[in-house]
């Protein structure tokens, strides 16, 4: 079943059930998933992890990451077994699973990993003088707009040296943006390349829909791993929005989307139940990296794009707090927020963990209701 | 005028008494970037951000890195009511530790700002040439002025005028507050560029105040220091008259030293 009608209570019914299930499933899982978490010691580390050194951070030292991996598996499995549609749900499956895989490798690089090389531009016009081989001076000067690249880019990862580098994240985020923009452009038909707009229609973008897609699946998968830095903070506001977007689509009578963000809330309940401070898990880039490209998939597929800064209004406001802060500090020289992503800055003004992330949701899920009351317009 | 504007005096005190919150008296230290070269960061981090920012600075990075010296609040744990010589102390290293500072140019960069402004309505960083072609170069000179205000720019024909040489016999009346002493290629390597901010003249005494760094002062004496010049013998040059500094003079007074070991010793004003 591709499509019903809207409102149709039972898509609703149905929806609820996988919800149920993902929920029971996920809490069945969890503490499963703590346990082996610990016993892999996959676990916060505070050589690795300035933020972790101020007193009042301490104490997640030593908490299990990866928890994510919770939410993926699950979505996967019910997906897989129940809601399998070559047509829609096999790509974002697909391409939060290498998003989530990205996220993986470069959460255990940046526990079980050796500190890696990151070279500056001064070191590397050092180098193409005078290394002693003259095919490696060459292969330096060949690779310099690539070295200038890393190093502009790498202004905005928070491990330098260690994990998967930015400009290596940012190339497998390009690949899954890729593999996205194909699909929409190509697979689900001419109706996707105009993008909706409330109140005014469609706007036929054509083929630029290709790096509007790409664009949008990169930085939503990053601001959602830049919002996923106090316990609870990326969960609790991911739920809120998969239940927009749950809503969204069944009031389109999307089936294979409703089933789909049902089962993401349902899952998410149980991963914020053990996520909320003190956390038993946090939820790692498996999870921020993997959720953020599915939220902006199913968005996109919804063709809702322009809804995407409302529905996922924190993560959006989160990541912008990082340009502004990047943008402020490297032209400027001075800092806008007192550090970044914003919850940083107001854990500096002396707000509590709790009211921070409990603040953040109120504000979230406003801006989420926002985006389900557009959707009708 | 004989004196300083007032916003130009208010901002020297402000460095040597950093505004850290209930706590006076930290002086601000000394710190070049060109030790460890920093580039494109935050002003504060390399030796040129205003008293504000480097206070601002220490507390974040006091309470990122779990150093227990300030909390949230901008309150220092350290210490009790009757040990603020230990506690201003303490926070001096802190700084110097955590390479927090400013440099001599930034010092009288952020004087003079304040003072122009004041006296003249007029915005010094904007209307600094520093006779750069290069297009991105001039844009972040634009963006940045006060990291690209360097001894050397101040040294330059466009940006200031020559009042005296120091190796010459000068007219003492002349100089005023804000002029400026300008050391070119000193210090033992002869590769340093120094600069003094004159903030008073008397006629028999020029008063000074710089930020330096003395060899003989160790790792945490430096900072914003205040010295004159006593014009014992008027009729002879710079070099000729006494210069007194934290009770030094001649040879121990490092500043004096300098001075006698720069290629070109000049005084210099500001071209508005």
């Amino acid at each position: 079943m591709m499509s019903c009608e809207p409102f149709s209570p039972e898509l609703l019914e149905q929806a609820m059930i996988y919800l149920l299930s993902a929920t029971v499933g996920s809490f069945v899982l969890a503490p499963l998933l703590i346990k082996l978490l610990y016993k892999l010691n996959i676990t916060r580390r505070n050589e690795f992890d300035f933020t972790l050194r101020s007193s009042e951070r301490s104490s997640k030292i030593g908490t299990p990451i990866m928890g994510g991996i919770l939410v993926i598996f699950v979505v996967t499995i019910i997906t897989l077994i129940f809601n399998w549609e070559r047509k829609y749900t096999f790509v974002p499956i697909g391409v939060m699973g290498i998003s989530a895989m990205l996220g993986a490798a470069d959460d255990l690089l940046n526990i079980f990993g050796k500190k890696r090389r990151f070279r500056s531009i001064e070191h590397v016009k050092t180098l193409m003088r005078i290394h002693k081989s003259w095919q490696t001076r060459l292969w330096y000067k060949i690779t310099l707009p690539l070295t200038y690249l890393k190093n502009f880019i790498g202004a905005f990862g928070s491990h330098p040296g260690r994990g998967v580098l930015v400009h290596e994240k940012l190339f497998f985020q390009l690949l899954a943006g890729s593999v996205t923009a194909w699909w929409i452009y190509a697979k689900l038909g001419g109706d996707w390349r105009s993008l909706w707009v409330p109140y005014d229609g469609q706007i036929n973008l054509g083929w630029l829909i290709i790096p509007l897609v790409i664009l949008l699946v990169m930085f939503t998968a990053n601001a959602v791993n830049i919002a996923d830095g106090l316990d609870g903070l990326a969960g609790g506001s991911l739920l809120f929005t998969f239940l927009g977007l749950t809503l969204i689509s069944w009031i389109e009578g999307r089936v294979a989307f409703t089933l789909l963000n049902a089962t993401v809330v349902g899952t998410l309940i149980a991963y914020t139940y053990f996520n909320i401070k003190p956390a038993r898990f946090q939820m790692g880039d498996v999870g921020s990296l993997g959720l953020g490209a599915l939220l902006a998939i199913n968005v996109i597929a919804i063709n809702k794009t322009i809804l995407l800064p409302i529905i996922g209004f924190i993560f959006y406001l989160e990541a912008f707090s990082v340009v502004i802060q990047v943008f402020f500090r490297r032209v400027f020289g001075r800092r806008f927020f007192k550090m970044a992503p914003l919850h940083h800055h107001f854990e500096f003004h002396g707000w509590s963990e709790e009211k921070i992330v409990m603040r953040f949701w109120l504000i979230h899920a406003f801006f989420v209701f926002v985006a389900v009351w557009l959707s009708f317009h | 005028m004989n004196m300083l504007s007032p916003a130009a005096e208010q901002k020297i005190d402000e460095f040597f008494n950093l505004p850290f919150d209930d706590l006076k008296g930290v002086r601000c230290p000394y710190f070049n970037n060109a030790r460890i070269n920093r580039r494109g960061q935050l002003r504060g981090l390399i030796g040129r951000g205003s008293p504000k920012e480097i206070v601002e600075e220490a507390k974040i990075l006091s309470i990122q890195y779990h150093k227990d010296i300030f909390d949230h609040t901008g309150h220092c744990h350290l210490g009790g009511e009757n040990e603020t010589a230990t506690v201003t102390e303490c926070i001096r290293r802190f700084l110097i530790d955590n390479n927090l500072g400013i440099d001599c140019a930034g010092f009288v960069s952020h004087v003079l700002i304040n003072h122009f402004k004041e006296t003249n309505n007029f915005n010094l960083a904007r209307h600094f040439n520093f006779e750069n072609k290069n297009f991105f170069r001039r844009l972040i000179n634009h963006l940045r002025p006060i990291e690209n205000m360097s001894v050397l720019t101040y040294s330059q024909d466009s940006n200031t005028i020559l009042i005296a040489n120091g190796t010459q016999n000068t007219d003492w009346q002349k100089i005023m507050p804000a002029d400026l002493i300008i050391m070119m290629e000193t210090g033992p390597k002869l590769n340093r560029n120094h600069i003094l901010l004159i903030t008073d003249n008397d006629g028999q005494t020029i008063r000074y105040v710089h930020s330096r760094a003395w060899s003989s002062e160790g790792q945490y004496g430096h900072g914003i220091t205040r010295g004159e010049i006593i014009i014992n013998n008027p009729t002879k040059n710079l070099l000729e008259q006494q210069w007194l500094e934290k009770n030094q003079t001649g040879i121990a007074n490092e500043t004096f030293l300098e001075a006698k070991n720069a290629k070109t010793l000049e005084i210099r004003r500001i071209k508005l």
